[in-house]
C-alpha cells in the first residue's frame, strides 16, 4: 500500500502514457460509415454505375413548380421553339412571354434554371471522369464514353444558347472561382465537345435508347460538325454510320411518339408516369392543366407550313384547344386521351406525365444526311441526298422531291414541318443562318421587337451576382 | 402718421429681402449639372457584324447587318450610293460584286457619337467545280511530270504505283505498249500490285479510263478497283472498301489492248484509291485517266 502511494506519481504517468498512445487518430474521429459523402462514396465499378444513373437524372429535371428546382429538359422548350417562329403563351402572362417577344431579361428565371440545370448535369458527369480509376479494364471505355457524351451533350445545349460559356472539366469548389466565372470562347467549348464525342464514339455500343449510345454520339457529332459548318464529309460518313445500325423510320407517325423506344428512336430522355420520375411539360401544353394557363401553343405561322406541307403529320403535330377553339396546342406529348387521334390516356394526373422526351430520331438523322451532301451550298441533286429525303417524304404521305434537286429552303421546311416543337426549329434557323431573316420578319409581324443579339440568351443575372462582376454579360442585354 | 407707417411697411419689406436673399443660397442645390456632374463613363461603342443572302438567284446581294453597339439610342447607317438607315438591324442590297464602304455612327441622348467603319467584299459565290485529280505516271513512262516525289525518287514509271503493303512493285514492259514506250506488268504469280491515291470531290460522279492486254494462256484476268479512301495496309480490307471494280478476261489477243472506262460516284470520301491486281495470267495494263462527269 505505501509503495503504491509512493509510487503514484510514476503510475500516474505510466497510465497517462499508455492512454495517450493507445488512442489512434482514427479512434477519437472515425469516418462516417452510415452517412456516405463524396470523398468516399466511389469504392466499386456499381457506384459509378449509379453515378451514370445520376447523369440522366439530372437530365431529367426535378417534376415541381419550385423555380428554385433545376427542371433541365423539362423548360428546354421555352428557350427554343418559343424564340423561334412555331411557339408562344397562349396569353402572354408572366417571364414565359419575353421569349415570343424578344425582351427576355438577364432576371429571367427559366434562363437560369435551364443554365444551372445544365451545369449541374456537367458536375455529375464530371464526377464519374473523376472516379474513373476504379472501374474495371473491360468496362472503363463504356463508362468514359458515355460521361463524356452526356457532358458533350450538356455543353452543344449550353453553347448554342448563351455563346461564350465557362468551360468546366473536372470537379470543383466554389472557391475556383476562376474557371467558374471566365468565359471560354464558342470555338474552344466546340473543341472540347468534338473530342468527348469521339471517345464517346469509340467506348459505346448501341444496346440503350435512354442512355449514351453510339449511334447517339454519332448524329450528335454530325449535328456539331453541321452548326460549325466544316467537316461535311465526316458528319456525312456519321450519318451513314446511323444508318447502317438498324434504325428504321416507324410507318405511321403518331407512332413515333406514342411507341416508347420504338425503332425511330435513337435517344430520348425517360419518364415514368405517376411518379417522382415523371415530368410536367406535357400539362403546360395544355389548358390550364400546368402551372401556367398555356405555353407552347402554335403560332399562325407554323399552323400554315404544317397545313401546306406536313402531309399526314400535320394532325398529329397540332389540334384544335377544345376549351378555347381559337388556340391550338401540340399534339406530340400529349398526357391525355384523344379519342380522334387514337391516342389513349397513360397517366392519373396529367402534371405527372411519363411521356419520353425524344432527343435524337432516325428522321432527323436522314435528315442531317441531306444537309451534309449539300455542304453548306444551295442545293444538291445527289442521288444519296434525293434517297434520304425520299424516305422522310413517302413516310408523311407525300411525294419525294419533284424536281430531283433539293434546295436549301425545301430542307428547312422539310426539317420544319417533321421535327416541330421537338426542340430543333430555332437552331435550324441559326444553321442555315436564316434566323435573322426569318426571326426579324416574324417579329415584326407578331409585334415583338427582334434584333440581331436576341439570338443569344442573356447570361443569368444570378450568375454575374455570383462572379461579382467577373463575368460579363451578352450584347444588347444589361 | 405716415412716418410712421412708412417704418412700420419698410422694415418688414427689408426683412423680406434679407430673408429671400439669404436663402437663395439653397436654391444652389437645384441648379443643374456644374462642377457637382460626373462625366459618363460608358459613352456609345458602335459595332456590327454582317452576313451574305445565301440562296439562288440574287440573293447574294443582300446582306444583313447585326447592330452589336453598346450605350447608344439611334443608329445612322451609311451605304453605298448614299443610302442610309436608322433600323437597328438593316438589310442592304449591293450593286453587285466590289469592296463596298458601311459606316455606323451610333449616339445616345448626350449626342456623344461613335463611328465604326467597315470594308466589306462582295463576291459572287461559284458553284465548286469538282476536283479532277493528277494520276501520276498515268502512262508507266520514265521521267513523269510529277514523280521526283513518289517512292525512292527514280522516276522509272512505277515509283508512285507502290504499295508494299498491299503487293510486291509492279514490272515494266516496252512490247506491247497502249501509249508511249512503256506499260505496266504484272506476273501470272499475281503477287504484284499497283497502287495510288487520288483526292476527289465528295458525292461526285468520275469515270475512270484504262487499257488491258493478256497472254492467251493459261486462263486469268486482271482487275482495276477504284477504293474508298486512302491509306490501305490490308489487302482483303481494302478489296471491301471497292466503290467499283472490273475484272478484264479478254484473253483472245496478247498484243490488242482493251479500253475500259470504270463510272464510280465518290460518296462520303475526299480520297479515293486506284488497286490494281491480278490472277492466273500474265497481264498488262496502261494509259490511266480520270475525268468528273
Amino acid at each position: 500500500m505505501k509503495n503504491i502511494i509512493k509510487h503514484i506519481n510514476k503510475l500516474n504517468l505510466l497510465v497517462i502514457a499508455i492512454a495517450l498512445f493507445s488512442c489512434s487518430d482514427d479512434f477519437l474521429s472515425p469516418p462516417p460509415n452510415s452517412v456516405l459523402n463524396a470523398a468516399t462514396f466511389f469504392e466499386t465499378e456499381a457506384d459509378l454505375e449509379a453515378a451514370l444513373v445520376n447523369m440522366y437524372d439530372g437530365i431529367q429535371g426535378v417534376n415541381s413548380t419550385d423555380s428554385n428546382d433545376n427542371h433541365a429538359i423539362q423548360v428546354e422548350f421555352y428557350l427554343t421553339e418559343m424564340r423561334s417562329d412555331n411557339t408562344r403563351t397562349k396569353s402572354s402572362e408572366g417571364e414565359a412571354a419575353q421569349f415570343e417577344s424578344y425582351t427576355i431579361q438577364p432576371t429571367n428565371g427559366i434562363v437560369d434554371d435551364y443554365y444551372r440545370s445544365f451545369y449541374n448535369v456537367i458536375f455529375r458527369a464530371n464526377t464519374v471522369l473523376a472516379n474513373l480509376d476504379i472501374a474495371t479494364s473491360e468496362n472503363r471505355a463504356k463508362i468514359e464514353g458515355e460521361a463524356k457524351f452526356v457532358r458533350a451533350y450538356a455543353y452543344f445545349n449550353l453553347v448554342r444558347l448563351y455563346g461564350d460559356i465557362p468551360l468546366i472539366t473536372s470537379v470543383i469548389s466554389t472557391g475556383d472561382t476562376d474557371v467558374q466565372f471566365t468565359r471560354v470562347a464558342t470555338s474552344n467549348v466546340y473543341d472540347l465537345i468534338e473530342t468527348d464525342l469521339l471517345t464517346a464514339i469509340g467506348g459505346l455500343d448501341n444496346s440503350s435508347k435512354l442512355r449514351g449510345s453510339k449511334a447517339a454520339a454519332q448524329a450528335l457529332l454530325a449535328k456539331v460538325y453541321l452548326t460549325r459548318g466544316a467537316n461535311y464529309t465526316e458528319a456525312q460518313q456519321l450519318c451513314e454510320a446511323v444508318m447502317g445500325s438498324g434504325f428504321m423510320l416507324q410507318p405511321n407517325f403518331k407512332d413515333v411518339f406514342y411507341n416508347e423506344l420504338n425503332s425511330e428512336i435513337i435517344f430520348a430522355i425517360g419518364y415514368q408516369e405517376d411518379s417522382a420520375d415523371s415530368q410536367n411539360f406535357s400539362a403546360e401544353w395544355l389548358n390550364a392543366v400546368g402551372r401556367t394557363s398555356g405555353v407552347n401553343y402554335t403560332t399562325a405561322d407554323v399552323r400554315t407550313v404544317l397545313n401546306d406541307l406536313g402531309g399526314n403529320r400535320t394532325p398529329y403535330s397540332y389540334r384544335v384547344d377544345t376549351d378555347q377553339p381559337t388556340q391550338f396546342q401540340v399534339v406530340k406529348y400529349l398526357p391525355e386521351e384523344d379519342t380522334a387521334l387514337g391516342i389513349t390516356s397513360t397517366v392519373t394526373d396529367r402534371t405527372k406525365a411519363g411521356n419520353d422526351w425524344i432527343v435524337l430520331r432516325y428522321a432527323d438523322v436522314l435528315l442531317m444526311h441531306v444537309e451534309a451532301i449539300m455542304a453548306g451550298g444551295n442545293d444538291t441533286s445527289v442521288q444519296a441526298a434525293l434517297d434520304s429525303f425520299e424516305l422522310v417524304r413517302l413516310r408523311a404521305g407525300l411525294l419525294a422531291d419533284d424536281d430531283g434537286t433539293i434546295t436549301k429552303q425545301e430542307l428547312l421546311d422539310e426539317r420544319r414541318v417533321e421535327l416541330a416543337f421537338e426542340n430543333h426549329r430555332l437552331f435550324d434557323l441559326i444553321r442555315f443562318n436564316e434566323a435573322q431573316n426569318v426571326l426579324s420578319a416574324f417579329s415584326t409581324a407578331t409585334g415583338g421587337s427582334f434584333n440581331a443579339t436576341d439570338l443569344l440568351l442573356p447570361i443569368p443575372q444570378r450568375e454575374i451576382n455570383l462572379s461579382l462582376g467577373q463575368l460579363t454579360q451578352n450584347q444588347g442585354y444589361n | 402718421m405716415k412716418k410712421q407707417f412708412k417704418n412700420i411697411i419698410w422694415l418688414p419689406v427689408y426683412a423680406i429681402i434679407a430673408f429671400t436673399v439669404q436663402s437663395c443660397d439653397d436654391f444652389e442645390q437645384f441648379e443643374p449639372a456644374g462642377a457637382n456632374s460626373k462625366a459618363d463613363e460608358t459613352p456609345p461603342m458602335a459595332s456590327f457584324s454582317y452576313s451574305q443572302g445565301q440562296g439562288e438567284g440574287e440573293v447574294w446581294k443582300d446582306y444583313s447587318f447585326a447592330n452589336l453597339s453598346t450605350s447608344a439610342t439611334t443608329y445612322l447607317w451609311e451605304f453605298e450610293g448614299g443610302t442610309t438607315s436608322s433600323d437597328v438591324d438593316p438589310t442592304f442590297t449591293f450593286p453587285g460584286e466590289g469592296m463596298f464602304t458601311v459606316t455606323l455612327t451610333a449616339s445616345d441622348a448626350l449626342g456623344v457619337e461613335s463611328v465604326f467603319s467597315e470594308i466589306i467584299e462582295v463576291v459572287e459565290p461559284e458553284e465548286p467545280e469538282a476536283i479532277v485529280p493528277t494520276i501520276l505516271e498515268q502512262s508507266f513512262e520514265d521521267n513523269s511530270p510529277g514523280s521526283e516525289d513518289c517512292g525512292d525518287g527514280n522516276m522509272d514509271g512505277r515509283d508512285c504505283w507502290r504499295n508494299s503493303n498491299l503487293g510486291g512493285v509492279i514490272q515494266i514492259t516496252n512490247s506491247p505498249t497502249q501509249d508511249g514506250s512503256q506499260a505496266s506488268k504484272y506476273p501470272s504469280a499475281g503477287d504484284r500490285i499497283a497502287y495510288q491515291e487520288l483526292t476527289v470531290s465528295p458525292n461526285t460522279d468520275y469515270k475512270l479510263t484504262y487499257y488491258y492486254t493478256l497472254k492467251t494462256s493459261p486462263v486469268g484476268s486482271v482487275t482495276v478497283s477504284v477504293l474508298a479512301g486512302g491509306g490501305h495496309i490490308d489487302l482483303s480490307a481494302a478489296l471491301a472498301t471497292t466503290l467499283e471494280d472490273f475484272e478484264g478476261t479478254d484473253q483472245s489477243s496478247s498484243n490488242d489492248y482493251i479500253k475500259v472506262d470504270i463510272p464510280f460516284n465518290t460518296g462520303a470520301n475526299n480520297t479515293v484509291s486506284i488497286l490494281v491486281t491480278n490472277q492466273g495470267a500474265e497481264a498488262r495494263v496502261d494509259n490511266f485517266s480520270i475525268a468528273a462527269d
